[in-house]
């Protein structure tokens, strides 16, 4: 058993990483960021670059930080009291999101989410998908209908549930609940999606069919994902970064990562010697 | 073999004090029964008739009047104010020989739309308030030296006497603001005394609404507020209202707080009958339980009290036991829906 | 893995947010819900404020009171009162010795003439002792009449209300009062003449006892002879007492609130002099409250510890409802209930042959502590059976099996474990209950017997079968027709102070025990 002391912030800072493709401008910079809940430090100085149109998968051992950084890019970290940014920024596009002239619901609605237990909300199929737009004003019927149909079908839940688009939300499968979280997240358009463990309540054979409509997704959207699966990350991820003990350890191509690590955390990680 | 569990048959000792403990619960259920059936069958007297239709309307639409009793023709002869002046221009009768005693004849209408009143007022007033406040404390809030302050405050207004409440209604409302003896001053004397059952009682239901929609629906990109107009309120208010029936019960049972603010012991006109409307929240109004307290009180208890006595308190628990029970009814249908 | 075919939206590119003018309603709709969560802070604060906005004035109300009690020369007559008043106490005291001794008389066998006819001799002593007094009793009405006379003068000059002169403790005293108080002090030797008579002929009276037969009686003489002795020893200091009065003596101005918190009487709308203690309406609601706790806490303990440990779910399911139920009685219905059943049956009770050796029994009160105390009783059950069910359901499961596993049967664990464990929530459901009762107003009010006196203790638990007032019952009785402004309004709303404090107090208290509770459990 390999122990893992805890690593200087220098080691977990990595530079940008090495792009395969023409170096291309990052969406979402996160600069040297320290979060906390109350006396907690939960992150530690991280550093990272995202890419637009590719899928960014966040691995590491529980409890590392994952779904508290997932959760600072879109904000909803808001809701918890004593949650407080003690250093650096997230920027997307160029703008940083805590800065104070920032409309949150704005932020919000750019960058959609979907959370690790699925959570419809108890209303119709249609009105799941339908309150995304109704909030941001939206009342045209057929606008409303032409949404709930696309992102449906974006989904891949379109043909399991046309017909009965006035069931209570709850009534689908925890797999189809999941999927529907992602239409409804899509309905709105945002930039970005994060998805916070989507199949981990999911078979093989949900789980499969999200990892496809990742993949549909990719050419439209920017996708953060957070996995504890490490064949998921390697399958449907561009670039993956381990994090250990709210330190972000080696952020690089997924590929590379997985094939030839720089550090050894990493490495034992991935190959299962730890976590 | 193992004795385990409930059935546990147990040693000497314990079946003893297992059984004295089991005697002093069904005590106080025999006592509060006993209280029960003592007042609905005295009480049936007076609001329910052997022949069709079986209730005596005339018990619960007619104002309260006074009765006169007195031998006419070496009979016992009993009869309402309004009845007996009538009867007095054709017969003779020594004045002298007539007995009259307060509210014993007539109903208690009057009481009965007064205290409607006062709790459909006193409730919109303190449900408004009430889950505002709880919309803030459960969802607004950080956990700040003001919110400790507010909740507080809650805990502490919950525990101040009923009769302070009509002390300090009496004081701002009736004196101060000058409304007098009026509805409005009963409405907010009332509606503050609730106050803090209602903030609790809605608070528990919006927390009981899983973060998860609340966070759903941020995440769409819904505003603050539509996420609670939309999806959290809608979910809470099933419970908010049940919990706040037992509020109902406690308004309309009060009676401390509405002796000096919005009661009156004998008025004649109905509340509607007011010159302009605008005048309609600035008049007192006859209320069940002072009336209650009036007719046990102030009149003796005789054979001719007992009717309007009884009658009126039997009315009265019969409709503030039916609000309690739909309200604990209503709370187990509510708790059995929505498990998340 | 496909039959679904994928289209996706339109590109977000053109996804452009229209700055909408939200921010400012939300913050809007933010703070009108912030707004409502405070009118909890701001009514306290309000109770606070106007109990003590219409309180605040009887303490100055009540100096001058005082004041003109003194000044007016009212004290200086209720002085000899008090001396004239035992006199006829200690005559009522005789008559009871009377009683006794027919008795004793009949039980022997002697027909009611002819006992009568034996108790010529003491009937004779009797009227000469109450005759003694006849004189100091004319002197005392007398004064009264010049004093209340004075009295009305300087309070509708002065106006019942304001108070009196600013420059402290001086009362500034009309010409027509001066003269008023010297004519009652120019009794001073008319009072030694009648003393004197009086002294010598009770003196002469106690040389001669009439002979009694019965040794109950004799007993009861004793004392009585005993108590005239001491009565007439105090003569000298009596005298001495009326000498030293003063009227110019400065009343301070804490006797005020002294005279609020300490004096024994509540006497109010007299001719005389009115008098704002609160001690018999506080003693009246304490009393209450004892009797009220004394049965509700075993019955409300007793049956929380029976549904949340011992009674099967069905049972449950019936006696959690049913209880809740009975805190929903309107109180105003109890106390129909104690006028009309509870008061009569006691009462009956109180006759029969069972009690007899009850001392204090048959009760001559039907509405009294403990009527009123019973009924309470019964509605602060709910209060204590709920947040003691509570606090006992709330034991970690591990408390409970750790005893069972060391081999403890289910009377065990609960005596040992449970209840210990959950004793500070039980504690705090008690507190609870306690305020509860003391600020119940209704039900005192209808069946407590309305009695502005501290009940008789040297009756033992007697005084428990007295009737009583309280807090509560005072003010919704008098509230109604007070004059506004008056001292009398302005003293109820004191002892409202006084009540909101100690349901204060005893609400935060309960509050510290219940947190500490959660802190035990973990
Ligand atoms: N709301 C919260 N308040 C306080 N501390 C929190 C809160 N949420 C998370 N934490 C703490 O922050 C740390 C990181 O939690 P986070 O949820 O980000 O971990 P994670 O990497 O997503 O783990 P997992 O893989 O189990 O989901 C943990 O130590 C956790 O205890
Ligand atoms: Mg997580």
């Amino acid at each position: 058993m390999v122990t893992l002391e805890k690593m200087p912030d220098v080691i977990s800072t990595p530079s940008i990483p090495p792009a395969t493709e023409a170096p291309q401008k990052a969406q979402i910079e996160i600069k040297d960021f320290e979060f906390a809940y109350g006396e907690n430090r939960v992150l530690h100085s991280v550093n990272l670059q995202i890419l637009p149109r590719a899928v960014t998968a966040f691995i590491g051992p529980s409890g590392c930080g994952k779904t508290t950084l997932l959760r600072c890019i879109n904000r909803m970290n808001d809701l918890v009291d004593s949650a407080r940014v003690e250093r650096g920024e997230i920027l997307i596009d160029g703008i940083n999101i805590n800065a104070p002239e920032i409309d949150v619901v704005d932020l919000r609605r750019r960058v959609g989410m979907v959370f690790q237990k699925s959570n419809p909300f108890p209303k119709s199929i249609y009105d799941n998908i339908a309150y995304g737009l109704r909030v941001a004003g939206v009342t045209k019927r057929s606008r409303i209908n032409e949404a709930v149909e696309t992102s449906l079908r974006s989904a891949a839940l379109w043909d399991e549930v046309k017909d009965r688009l006035d069931r209570s939300g709850l009534s689908l499968s925890g797999g189809q609940q999941q999927r529907l979280c992602i239409a409804r997240a899509l309905a709105v358009e945002p930039e970005i999606i994060l998805m916070d463990e989507p199949c981990s309540a999911l078979d093989p054979i949900a789980t499969a069919r999200i990892e496809e409509l990742i993949h549909e997704l990719k050419t439209q959207y920017t996708i953060v994902i957070v996995t504890h699966n490490m064949q998921q990350a390697s399958r449907c991820s561009d670039f993956t970064g381990f994090f250990y003990l709210g330190n972000l350890v080696e952020f690089a191509n997924t590929a590379k990562i997985f094939s030839n690590p720089t550090r050894r955390q990493t490495e034992d990680y991935i190959t299962g010697r730890f976590g | 073999m193992i004795a385990h569990g409930k059935n546990a048959t147990g040693s000497m000792p314990q079946r003893i004090v297992f059984w004295c403990l089991r005697i002093a619960t069904y005590f106080v259920l025999a006592c509060a029964t006993y209280i029960f059936l003592d007042i609905t069958i005295k009480g049936s007297r007076a609001v329910f008739i052997t022949h069709p239709p079986f209730v005596n309307f005339a018990f619960l639409s007619q104002a309260p009047e006074t009765l006169y009793v007195f031998d006419y023709e070496g009979k016992k002869t009993t009869m309402g104010d309004r009845e007996f002046r009538e009867w007095k221009t054709t017969h003779q009768i020594d004045d002298a020989n007539v007995t009259s005693v307060a509210y014993s004849a007539g109903g208690i209408w009057p009481c009965i739309v007064g205290t409607a009143l006062l709790v459909i007022g006193s409730m919109t007033f303190a449900l408004l308030v009430g889950i505002s406040s709880a919309i803030y404390l459960s969802e607004y809030s950080r956990n700040g030296r003001l919110v400790r302050l507010v909740r507080i405050a809650i805990l502490n207004l919950a525990g101040v006497p009923s009769i302070v409440f009509g002390l300090f209604g009496f004081g701002l409302f009736v004196i101060f603001f000058g409304w007098n003896v009026s509805l409005l001053a009963g409405w907010f004397t009332l509606g503050l005394m609730v106050l803090p059952a209602i903030i609790t009682a809605s608070e528990e239901s919006l927390r009981a609404v899983p973060q998860g929609l609340r966070e759903g629906s941020l995440a769409l990109g819904a505003t603050q507020w539509q996420t609670i107009r939309k999806n959290v309120l809608p979910y809470a208010l099933p419970g908010i209202l049940t919990s706040s029936i037992l509020g109902i019960a406690r308004v309309a049972g009060e009676t401390a707080p509405i002796m000096f603010t919005a009661a009156y012991a004998v008025r004649d006109t109905m509340p509607w009958n007011v010159s302009k409307w605008s005048e309609f929240p600035f008049q007192g109004v006859m209320a069940l339980p002072y009336h209650i307290y009036v007719v046990s009180s102030k009149i003796p208890q005789n054979e001719y009290t007992a009717r309007v006595q009884y009658g009126a308190a039997f009315v009265f628990l019969a409709l503030v036991m039916l609000i309690a029970l739909s309200s604990v009814l209503l709370r187990q249908r509510v708790r059995m829906r929505l498990q998340w | 893995m496909n039959g679904s075919t994928v289209t996706v939206t339109s590109p977000p590119a053109a996804h452009k947010v229209a700055a909408r003018g939200g921010r400012t309603g939300e913050a809007l709709i933010r703070l009108f819900f912030g707004g409502n969560a405070i009118i909890a802070v701001v009514v306290l604060v309000l109770i606070t404020l106007f109990l003590f906005r219409e309180g605040f004035g009887f303490f100055g109300g009540n100096l001058q009171n005082l004041r003109v009690y003194r000044s007016g020369g009212l004290e200086y007559v209720d002085i000899i009162r008090d001396q004239a008043d035992a006199n006829s106490a200690l005559s009522r005291a005789l008559s009871d010795v009377r009683v006794k001794e027919l008795r004793g008389l009949m039980q022997k066998g002697r027909s009611l003439d002819e006992a009568n006819g034996d108790l010529g001799a003491f009937d004779q002593f009797a009227t000469a002792f109450s005759d003694a007094g006849t004189d100091l009793a004319g002197l005392v009405s007398d004064l009264t009449d010049q004093a209340a006379a004075v009295k009305e003068q300087t309070m509708l000059g002065s106006g019942a209300a304001s108070v009196g002169p600013e420059d402290g403790e001086t009362p500034s005293v009309t010409p027509a009062v001066a003269a008023t108080v010297e004519s009652i002090r120019a009794s001073y030797p008319d009072y030694e003449r009648i003393t004197a008579t009086m002294s010598e002929a009770l003196r002469n009276l106690l040389a001669n006892p009439p002979a009694l037969t019965t040794p109950l009686a004799q007993e009861a003489f004793n004392r009585v002879n005993e108590k005239t002795r001491e009565y007439l020893a105090a003569f000298p200091a009596q005298a001495e007492r009326l000498r030293a009065w003063d009227p110019a003596k400065p009343v301070r101005w804490h006797q005020a609130i002294t005279a609020f918190l300490f004096d024994q009487r509540w006497i109010t709308a007299s001719f005389w002099q009115d008098w704002y203690g609160i001690v018999p309406l506080l003693v009246g609601s304490i009393m209450v409250s004892i009797v009220a706790l004394i049965l509700a806490v075993p019955f409300g303990v007793a049956s929380a510890i029976y549904v949340s440990e011992i009674a099967t779910r069905p049972e449950q399911r019936l006696i959690k409802p049913y209880i809740e139920f009975i805190a929903a009685i309107p109180s105003v219905v109890l106390g129909f209930f104690g006028i009309a059943v509870v008061g009569q049956a006691i009462r009956t009770a109180s006759e029969s042959t069972w009690f007899h050796w009850v001392s204090f029994f048959p009760l001559s009160e039907r509405l009294n502590v403990f009527t009123a105390g019973a009924l309470l009783g019964l509605m602060a059950v709910p209060t204590i059976f709920t947040l003691s069910e509570d606090a006992l359901r709330n034991v970690p499961r591990g408390f409970k099996e750790a005893s069972y596993a060391l081999g403890a049967n289910r009377l065990q664990t609960i005596g040992r474990v449970i209840v210990p464990a959950s004793l500070s929530g039980i504690m705090s459901a008690i507190l609870l209950g306690l305020g509860r009762v003391i600020g119940e107003t209704m039900v005192v009010l209808l069946c407590a017997g309305n009695r502005i006196a501290i009940p008789d203790f040297t009756q033992g638990l007697g005084a428990f079968f007295q009737p009583v007032h309280t807090m509560t019952g005072i003010i919704a009785q008098e509230m109604g027709e007070v004059v506004r402004g008056s001292i009398h309004y302005r003293a109820l709303f004191m002892v409202g102070l006084v009540l909101f404090a100690l349901t204060l107090l005893i609400n935060l208290a309960a509050q510290r025990i219940a947190a500490r509770y959660r802190m035990s459990i973990g």
